[in-house]
């Protein structure tokens, strides 16, 4: 079940992610929570989305519309309550290195270095079986440089910076090499002139030149409409309570990106409409 | 983090007696099957325990003890409060103070009581200052901590509303440092609990068994004379209990009081 | 304060008022104030039983450093200390890491520690008596005893307390459970655990002290009312002050293991 029947963008192109294969499905998929007075809430209802290879897909919405769920259902850190989440057609029965995840808060080891940070995966989990030494040594040097981090290995996460910090966070995934990267606004915590600088180098570690079959899948989230845009494929625009997919848009700016794209008309058309569809919840949530 | 569910209450109720009645029946077994008939069984020390409230023996030597506690407390918040406030908003203050204090923290209670009996005998008055001294420092500490703590941006909105120094003490400092100072009571007073049952068991092992009265004293006597070791074990749990009410009594009280408070 | 404007007020303020400001020459002269304090009721009393001269406790201090016997007993004590620590630590980290872990055993055991817990060790002290009676053994069950429960519960707190984000980090890399709990969660409740361990030899150095003065034949609770017995009140605070200085020491200890240990908790505010 394609995203075909839900409103698009307006103008007629040829989406970005077009003919790509799907990698990552959610079919009709619900998510109830128990609350502790006994009552339940629906934090997701009949949501559907497919992600294709090699995309950089972007949810936006209000706060509370169930993002981080359906980044935690992808991520298997929890299961839906009806419906299927799967990859490459096989359920998703629990966390794996293959879909690796970029938390809010980095969520690094505060007791290892950077180094010790990005090795951990690889020492302690399937994604460095058959790796010796020599060889972990080496994926996480390579991680490390590919996030800019080159030289600061010995230092502690409380030695670091916010915008050092979500690169560590990055090395760490990169070093697993997964096939699919879940990323929970990992730049919502940044000051706006780092997090320009780090959307930048997110598509450049992405490898946003590179042909889409040899890229890897990105599920993105964030609250920030023009983060959005100028880093997706596609985005999909939530409503909340219950959370439910209102639209899916597609991106077609140039790509590469970079400080040129921002000042594109069609930047501000799609910023537009984007805010336009989530507006009206965005304010309930101020007074409600 | 925890690595399972949350249980429902019910289950956590079942559960929870599991091991204190698996306890006292395995120790209500044991003790029947010893010889010695002075071993301390549940039933006997139910039984005692009638026996020594009905009497009034155990109600008489709570109190007194109590008695002391408060007396001892009121004495040491009337000392640290003021002088934790003091050190809390000047520097001058606390860096003087503070080697005195931090000098005499780590010496127990205890550890002054032949100081105690020495200059007081072995009576009340010695009891207070054990108590006094027990209690002071958690107090004194958690005052400075709760003075120190003050937000600034209300004390910049009491200045430029023109208050005296005194005005913003009463108005800004005390509420702001209320919290804290609770905490400092309540630890305060579980061991100045605990500071008189030791001081009236010591005087009571060095004192042969006379005059200092008290639950603690009477615990030895039970030891040392009589040696009833269930009036013992009623003892033990009269003691737990009255920590535990005085715990959750201020607890209560610090709920009631100052509801805004996240120090709980 | 810019690094500019702090040397420039520093160079305002002449050298020798910037030396009387430093804490330990602070420290020095308040002590001596409370020196010149006790020294000077200590004449007017003139009892030398009820209140000895500074100097009397000083040489008493050194007589009893000279003779050993002042080292003897500290090291009797610090040993039961030493020992009942081990013990409860290995008990009650295990313990609280599983009860901070598991829910169930958490409702299983809680409820029977929470019984114990108000029943001070030193409340234990007559019953121990009486099946231990006076020697080693007692000091080292109460002082395991009155360092147990701290321990455990700030144990507890500590796991409960580590960052769900991290564990879940660690599942996304496909780390096993058991490894999660070793690498995971024991460091990031380090920090938690040492502040455990801190409390613990505060409860039980009080404890000791109870513990020999009413039933040990040896320890600096002993030495204290030992010498009370004989009148000798400079011996008794000689051996006061090595319970302090002692105390001191100890909690310094496990501070400085917490800062070598745990750099990334450091506390900025002396706690």
């Amino acid at each position: 079940m394609t995203a075909t029947d839900i409103p698009r963008a307006t103008s007629p192109h040829e989406s970005p992610s077009a003919g790509l294969p799907v990698r990552l499905r959610l079919e009709a998929v619900s998510k109830r929570f128990a609350l502790p007075d006994g009552k339940e809430t629906i934090a997701l209802a009949d949501f559907s989305l497919d992600i294709r290879q090699g995309e950089f897909l972007v949810i936006v919405g209000p706060s509370g519309c169930g993002k981080t769920t359906v980044l935690n259902l992808l991520a298997g850190l929890q299961m839906p309550s009806s419906g299927g989440v799967t990859l490459d057609d096989r359920a998703i029965e629990g966390p794996g290195p293959e879909r690796g995840v970029v938390f809010q808060d980095y969520a690094l080891f505060p007791w290892h270095t950077v180094w010790g940070n990005v090795e951990f995966g690889l020492r302690h989990g399937p994604a460095g079986r058959g790796l010796d030494a020599t060889g972990r040594k080496e994926r996480v040097r390579q991680a490390i440089d590919l996030v800019g981090l080159a030289g600061s290995d010995m230092k502690f996460p409380h030695q670091l910076s916010g915008g050092m910090r979500q690169r560590v966070a990055l090395a760490r995934l990169m070093a697993n090499e997964p096939a699919v990267l879940l990323m929970d606004e990992p730049l919502a915590a940044l000051d706006a002139q780092t997090r320009i600088i780090l959307q930048d180098e997110l598509l450049r570690i992405w490898g946003q030149d590179r042909p889409a079959a040899q890229r890897r899948t990105v599920v993105f989230i964030t609250h920030a409409i023009d983060e959005a845009v100028f880093l997706a494929d596609r985005i999909a625009v939530m409503t909340t309570h219950p959370g439910r997919l209102k639209a899916v848009i597609d991106v077609p700016l140039p790509r590469p990106r970079g400080d040129a794209t921002r000042a594109h008309p069609q930047f501000q058309a799609l910023s537009q409409h984007i805010w336009s569809l989530i507006r009206d919840e965005a304010y309930r949530a101020t007074v409600t | 983090m925890t690595a399972t569910m949350p249980i429902a209450t019910r289950h956590r109720l079942l559960l929870g007696a599991l091991l204190p009645i698996a306890a006292i029946v395995v120790w209500q077994a044991w003790g029947m099957a010893q010889s010695n008939q002075r071993v301390p069984l549940p039933t006997r020390v139910v039984a005692n325990a009638i026996a020594m409230i009905a009497s009034g023996d155990l109600p008489d030597a709570l109190l007194q003890s109590l008695g002391r506690v408060f007396g001892g407390f009121a004495i040491a918040a009337l000392l640290a409060i003021p002088l934790g406030l003091a050190m809390g908003r000047s520097r001058a203050i606390e860096r003087n103070l503070d080697p005195l204090v931090e000098s005499f923290r780590p010496i127990a209670a205890i550890a002054i009581l032949p100081l105690a009996i020495l200059w007081l005998g072995t009576g009340t008055p010695a009891a207070l200052m054990i108590v006094a001294y027990a209690a002071f420092f958690p107090i004194v500490v958690n005052t400075i901590a709760g003075a120190k703590r003050v937000n600034p941006t209300l004390l910049a909105a009491a200045s430029t509303m023109g208050l005296s120094p005194w005005a913003t003490l009463r108005t800004v400092v005390i509420p702001s440092a209320l919290p804290s100072i609770f905490v400092g009571l309540r630890i305060g007073l579980g061991v100045a609990w605990t500071a008189i049952v030791a001081a009236e068991l010591a005087v009571g092992a060095k004192a042969g068994g006379g005059g200092s009265g008290g639950i603690g004293q009477m615990m030895f006597v039970f030891y040392a004379y009589s040696i009833e070791l269930n009036r013992i074990v009623v003892c033990m749990i009269a003691v737990g209990l009255v920590a535990l009410v005085l715990d959750r009594l201020l607890r209560a009280m610090l709920v009631l009081l100052l509801p805004w408070s996240k120090a709980t | 304060m810019t690094a500019a404007s702090v040397t420039a007020s520093r160079a305002r303020v002449p050298l020798v008022r910037r030396l009387l400001g430093q804490p330990a020459f602070v420290y020095v002269r308040t002590m001596a104030v409370f020196a010149a304090v006790w020294a000077a009721i200590a004449v007017w009393k003139a009892n030398p039983v009820l209140l000895p001269t500074p100097l009397a406790a000083f040489e008493a201090v050194i007589e009893l450093a000279r003779s050993l016997e002042l080292f003897e007993h500290a090291f009797i004590s610090l040993g039961r200390m030493a020992l009942s620590l081990s013990i409860a630590a290995a008990i009650a980290i295990p313990l609280g890491l599983v009860m901070g872990l598991y829910r169930r055993v958490d409702a299983v055991i809680d409820p029977l520690i929470e019984l114990l817990r108000p029943i001070s060790g030193i409340a234990w002290i007559p019953l121990a008596l009486f099946i231990f009676g006076i020697g080693n053994a007692l000091p080292v069950f109460i002082m395991t005893y009155a360092a147990f429960f701290p321990i455990l519960i700030g144990t507890i707190a500590g796991v409960r307390a580590v960052d769900r984000r991290l564990v879940d980090a660690a599942r996304t890399m496909g780390v096993p459970m058991r490894r999660i709990v070793s690498h995971v969660v024991v460091p990031a409740a380090l920090p938690a655990l040492l502040v455990a361990l801190r409390l613990g030899v505060a409860t039980s150095w009080t404890a000791v002290v109870a513990a020999e003065l009413i039933g040990a034949p040896s320890g600096v609770g002993y030495a204290v009312e030992w010498y009370r017995g004989l009148l000798m009140t400079p011996q008794v605070m000689a051996f006061i002050a090595t319970i302090g200085v002692l105390g001191y020491l100890t909690d310094s200890l496990i501070r400085g293991l917490t800062t070598k240990f745990t750099p990334w908790a450091a506390d900025p505010e002396r706690p």
